[in-house]
């Protein structure tokens, strides 16, 4: 363990230097959050707070409102995945090409453009709900897939046409079929936008319960404890459903190793 | 010397040219091969193109195969679903997957192992399921892909996949293949079998067609019956900047054709084709 190449660009490391760099880190990001929260106008609550935050979330139905969010977040995703892979394979074809792309550009369109049109379209809040995150992880998803079709060599296109497989079948195996893993990591990747939207969305509809209820709640009431205790709830239900989607791409595809 | 007959025509290409961009390529390239008949054996053709680094190798081959069409002239195979018409057998403009094709970067399905892959070259053939894998096993013996067939493409050595492109397309389009540097990156053991490959491939059918690029002189001199030389062709004194055939060399009229060890003759042909690259 060689401190000074801690800091040589590129550098390998061993196993023990790894742990000591992420447990300095830790001890200094607890450090400055102990030293934030002392003194009388401190920035962050104590960690005492945000445990007393945690308990009172719990006491109120934390696990429901989290089961709430995930099932607005997977009702959305199953739709949005649908929509995007349906426009994205469809365009190698010609035709449908300028479709994908014009969907892949109103990205840029502003949110509340979008809503508008939307609530003059639905009436039903919950719908409401689905529709915006869908519609946007769409948006978003359609340009990383085209991205990902962008990027198929033409020698994988050749070697299938070589074989004798027909346009449709070099479709489904060099496009469809061998690029699953890189839709699932597509998925990890844009779940994290909806996941970060999810909050505001909820908001529309406050009834439904969910995450964005619980920190719209206790916004109002400038409970930083609790405030932050959600943060991290929030953070760490993203970072489970990331490690998950990650451990399915790399559980079910030996061959996808990036 | 082998006494042999010309027959029928097996390829034809008429002027041909590729221009990306505004730049030429490669251009004015004609040729035909026709079908070489030993009495006493089976005799198909190997054909060898050599030449320098970017003078359009590549670029010819993926308009054999009919990957890309060319922008001007057109590529003839025959046509053997229609009957022979005064004599002669009609042609047809190649399209493709009628012409097997091993590209210069040993290109495979990332998601099917070397076994999969090659059950997916045999998929439409005729034979039973026990028979494919059979086949399948013997091929995987012969080259020395028995302990990787589990392996998908990321998982495999350079000369394995090599190997395993190889394989895919003998499997599935029967006589007629282009190689793109099909020795580059082999060791001398799988250098011997990809050699071996090409004579069994020659000697299967009388229509069996190889054709194969390479930066080595000697081995194409050894396999091949037919050398074609792309090169820079000097226009008024200066070389000029797209890829023609600028000399061919039939081994068979030459004597030099499938013989078992090379002579004094071959390595005076080597030479002569040294200094023919060099300066083209
Ligand atoms: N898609 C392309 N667009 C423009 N120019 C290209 C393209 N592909 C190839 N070229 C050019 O065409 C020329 C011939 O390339 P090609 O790959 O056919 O050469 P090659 O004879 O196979 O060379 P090597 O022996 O290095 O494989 C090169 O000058 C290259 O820069
Ligand atoms: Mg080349």
């Amino acid at each position: 363990m060689k401190p000074a190449t801690w800091f040589k660009p590129f550098e390998t490391i061993d196993r023990g230097s790894r742990i000591t760099i992420l447990t300095i880190w830790i001890v200094m990001v607890g450090g400055f959050w102990v030293l934030a929260s002392t003194g009388s106008k401190h920035l962050f609550p104590t960690p005492g707070q945000v445990c007393e935050g945690f308990i009172s979330l719990f006491n109120e139905g934390l696990v429901v409102h989290i089961a709430s969010s995930l099932a607005l977040c997977f009702k959305a995703t199953f739709f949005s995945l649908l929509i995007s892979l349906l426009i994205a394979y469809a365009s190698p074809l010609p035709f449908l090409k300028p479709l994908a792309v014009a969907m892949s550009r109103i990205r840029y369109l502003p949110l509340t453009g979008i809503t508008f049109y939307l609530a003059i379209l639905v009436s039903d809040a919950r719908t409401m709900q689905v529709s915006v995150l869908m519609i946007f992880m769409s948006l978003y998803f359609i340009t990383s897939l085209l991205a990902m079709l962008k990027d198929i060599p033409v020698e994988e296109i050749d070697h299938a046409r070589s074989l004798k497989c027909s346009r449709w079948e070099v479709l489904w195996e060099v496009v469809i079929k061998g690029r699953i893993d890189y839709v699932i990591d597509m998925l990890r990747q844009n779940l994290a936008i909806t996941w970060m939207m999810l909050v505001t969305v909820e908001s529309i509809l406050v009834a439904a319960g969910g995450l964005g209820v619980l920190i719209k709640n206790s916004d109002k009431f400038m409970n930083h404890g609790r405030i932050v205790a959600l943060q991290l709830v929030i953070l760490a239900v993203g970072l489970l459903l990331d490690a998950g989607l990650n451990a399915l791409r790399k559980g079910f595809f030996r061959y996808s190793t990036f | 010397m082998t006494a042999y007959e010309q027959k029928h025509t097996l390829l034809h290409v008429d002027n041909l040219s590729v221009v990306y961009d505004g730049k030429t390529i490669i251009k004015n390239i004609s040729f035909e091969e026709k079908d070489t008949v030993v009495p006493g054996r089976e005799q198909g053709q190997i054909i060898a193109f050599l030449g320098r680094s970017g003078r359009g190798k590549s670029t010819l081959f993926r308009t054999l195969t009919g990957l890309e069409a060319p922008t001007t002239g057109r590529v003839l195979i025959p046509d053997y679903s229609k009957t022979v018409h005064d004599g002669q057998q009609p042609a047809k403009m190649v399209e493709e997957g009628d012409v097997g094709f091993v590209n210069q970067k040993y290109t495979l399905f990332r998601h099917k192992t070397v076994e999969q892959a090659l059950a997916f070259a045999l998929r439409r053939s005729p034979l039973s399921a026990t028979e494919k894998a059979e086949k399948i096993n013997q091929y995987l013996a012969d080259w020395g892909l028995e302990k990787v067939k589990m392996q998908y493409p990321n998982e495999l050595s350079g000369g394995q996949r090599q190997r395993t492109a190889i394989l895919e397309q003998l499997l599935n389009s029967g006589h007629y293949m282009v190689l793109d540097e099909p020795f580059s990156g082999l060791d001398i053991g799988n250098i011997d079998n990809v050699r071996k490959a090409f004579q069994l491939i020659n000697r299967s059918s009388e229509l069996s067609t190889v054709i194969f690029s390479t930066h080595d002189i000697e081995l194409a001199v050894e396999l091949a019956d037919s050398i074609y030389i792309i090169g820079y062709p000097r226009e008024n004194g200066s070389p000029g900047t797209s890829g023609t055939i600028i000399r061919h060399f039939d081994l068979k009229k030459m004597g030099l054709a499938w013989s078992e060890k090379l002579n004094s003759d071959h390595y005076d042909c080597i030479k002569e084709i040294r200094d023919i690259m060099l300066s083209s």
